[in-house]
């Protein structure tokens, strides 16, 4: 995905960082274990969240041990603990989404992005496929998705909600099917809609709202300039060829606020959600409360040449 | 019903003004308000109850010994959807029963000759409902823009606005953060100063 969703660092605990860190590595190996050496370049930080969530809502945690990166054998890594169902989630998702996105580009990209696409569409298709027969929930949301998002950018009536929806089902689905499948786990029996589900669900809609419409920001002067969709021309009628300055700043406050609404529903559903394992609870939280506004600031408010270096 | 001391995550030594307080905190949290027109009312309504219930009981308990402690009632929604007068009965009874899409489904079939500023309130609290922000902003201030003098609809903008200027969470660029210095403003600061000194004749770092 996109990797805005990510912890303010600043206001990390060392504890709560290194166990951040050990979520993250340790996705990394499952995504190697798992789906092959080419599904380990598709780590991101908004997977290590997704694991992250689920983690607080699973009944046993396995712990963290020391290990050698995989990638860069000269460092040493701490990885949570083998075999956790949220971290196996979080690997499925980030293969099944990285070749959706592949399939997307191929479909509406620039002839570079076209020949990328298809050059390593065999080698995500096998990590993708595999996922998808494990986790077919999953990859039904993603292609759902992927057609209804075709739907709604081609319908010139949608607004900047309607653009941000099919993303924001997405994550919904993926949020609450994760949770479900936790549960299934956890007592045996499946519930189709436990409050639980819904108010992860509920969190899940609001961030894929939230990351739909930071990478709309994101991408705006580069979709102006290459005349590609965005929703944000639509919505503030953005008909020139170049945005001014004061112009892209008035866009910006305005999806700002828009933004601070799907962050208070998701803090709303946070404080609802009664976690199994809290242990990951401060982390959860910096990265709802301090985390996503932080992300804000920098890709709405601050030089784009700053962005660049930041890294967790 | 689960152990009240549990509920409110407080040990049983505590005393009862850091009751009072953890009582205050989670009522403040859980508040309707902050759930007005969310999905999740009915879930967050359920945990309002058991904190009360958690906070009548232990005062219950330890009122044997002393005497006098009310507990503030956790107050109501500041807008509910029962104004007289009302052209959208049904309609405002399927959003309070959150039935989102019957009711957009009856707001749909109002022809746009007749949708008065009750209609564009009604269809933003839809709106609201199922997460789309920008939409139910617009709507809202359409309905202000009609009927400047409603107070139901200039309730639920007042929340609107706060929440997009970050009240709730978010980011607002209008704010500076707090304890505003930080290390690189005290460095710049003192090489100012330095400066000003130098040209004055003296030398407040004598390295630079």
């Amino acid at each position: 995905m996109f990797g805005y969703i990510r912890p303010h660092k600043a206001e990390l605990r060392l504890r709560e960082f290194e166990e951040y860190r050990g979520i993250y590595c340790g996705l990394c190996r499952d995504l190697g274990k798992r789906y092959g050496l080419f599904a380990r370049m598709t780590l991101s930080y908004d997977c290590t969240f997704y694991a992250l969530l689920l983690l607080g809502e699973s009944l046993r945690c396995g712990g963290f041990y020391q290990g050698r990166c995989r990638v860069n054998p000269l460092k040493k890594c701490t990885y949570c603990g083998n075999e956790q169902k949220p971290v196996q989630m979080a690997a499925a998702v980030s293969v099944i989404l990285a070749y959706e996105k592949l399939l997307d580009d191929f479909q509406d990209g620039g002839l570079g992005r076209k020949t990328l696409s298809l050059l390593l569409r065999p080698l995500a298709s096998r990590g993708a496929n595999k996922a998808g027969k494990e986790y077919p929930r999953f990859m039904e949301a993603a292609q759902r998705m992927r057609q209804a998002q075709k739907e709604a950018e081609e319908d010139p009536l949608s607004g900047l909600d309607a653009c941000a929806h099919p993303t924001a089902q997405l994550l919904q689905e993926l949020f609450s099917a994760g949770q479900c499948l936790l549960e299934v786990e956890n007592s045996g029996t499946e519930v189709p809609v436990s409050p639980k589900q819904r108010i992860i669900g509920q969190l899940g809609y609001h961030l894929g709202r939230w990351v739909y419409l930071m990478d709309a920001c994101d991408d705006l002067q580069k979709d102006i300039k290459k005349k590609r969709f965005n929703p944000l021309i639509r919505r503030f009628g953005l008909t020139e060829q170049e945005i001014s300055p004061e112009k892209e700043k008035e866009v910006f406050s305005g999806v700002n606020e828009i933004l601070n609404m799907s962050i208070a529903r998701m803090s709303a559903a946070f404080e609802l959600l009664e976690h199994s394992n809290a242990e990951f609870e401060p982390i959860l939280r910096n990265i709802i409360l301090q985390g996503l506004p932080q992300m804000q600031k920098e890709i709405l408010f601050q030089k784009k040449e700053q962005k660049d270096g930041r890294s967790v | 019903m689960a152990d009240p001391y549990k509920v409110l995550g407080v040990s049983p030594s505590a005393t009862d003004e850091e009751i009072k307080t953890a009582y205050r905190e989670l009522a403040k949290k859980y508040h309707p308000d902050n759930y007005a027109d969310s999905p999740l009312a009915d879930l967050a309504g359920e945990k309002m109850k058991e904190i009360n219930e958690a906070y009548d009981q232990i005062m219950t308990e330890r009122k044997q010994g002393a005497s006098g402690y009310g507990r503030q009632t956790g107050g109501t929604s500041s807008y509910g959807y029962g104004s007289a007068g009302s052209s959208y009965a049904d309609v405002r009874s399927l959003i309070m029963t959150g039935r989102i899409a019957d009711a957009e489904q009856i707001l749909n079939g109002v022809p746009s000759a007749s949708r008065n500023a009750e209609w564009y309130f009604l269809k933003g609290m839809v709106l609201y409902k199922r997460g789309w922000m920008d939409e139910a902003t617009n709507h809202i201030s359409r309905a202000i823009q009609m009927d400047p003098g409603n107070a139901e609809y200039r309730a639920a903008m007042n929340q609107i606005s706060s929440q997009r200027n970050g009240a709730y969470g978010g980011y607002n660029p209008n704010m500076r953060p707090v304890g505003g210095c930080t290390g690189c403003d005290i460095c710049s600061n003192l090489i100012c100063a330095d400066c000003c000194c130098e040209c004055m004749g003296g030398d407040l770092i004598p390295c630079c």
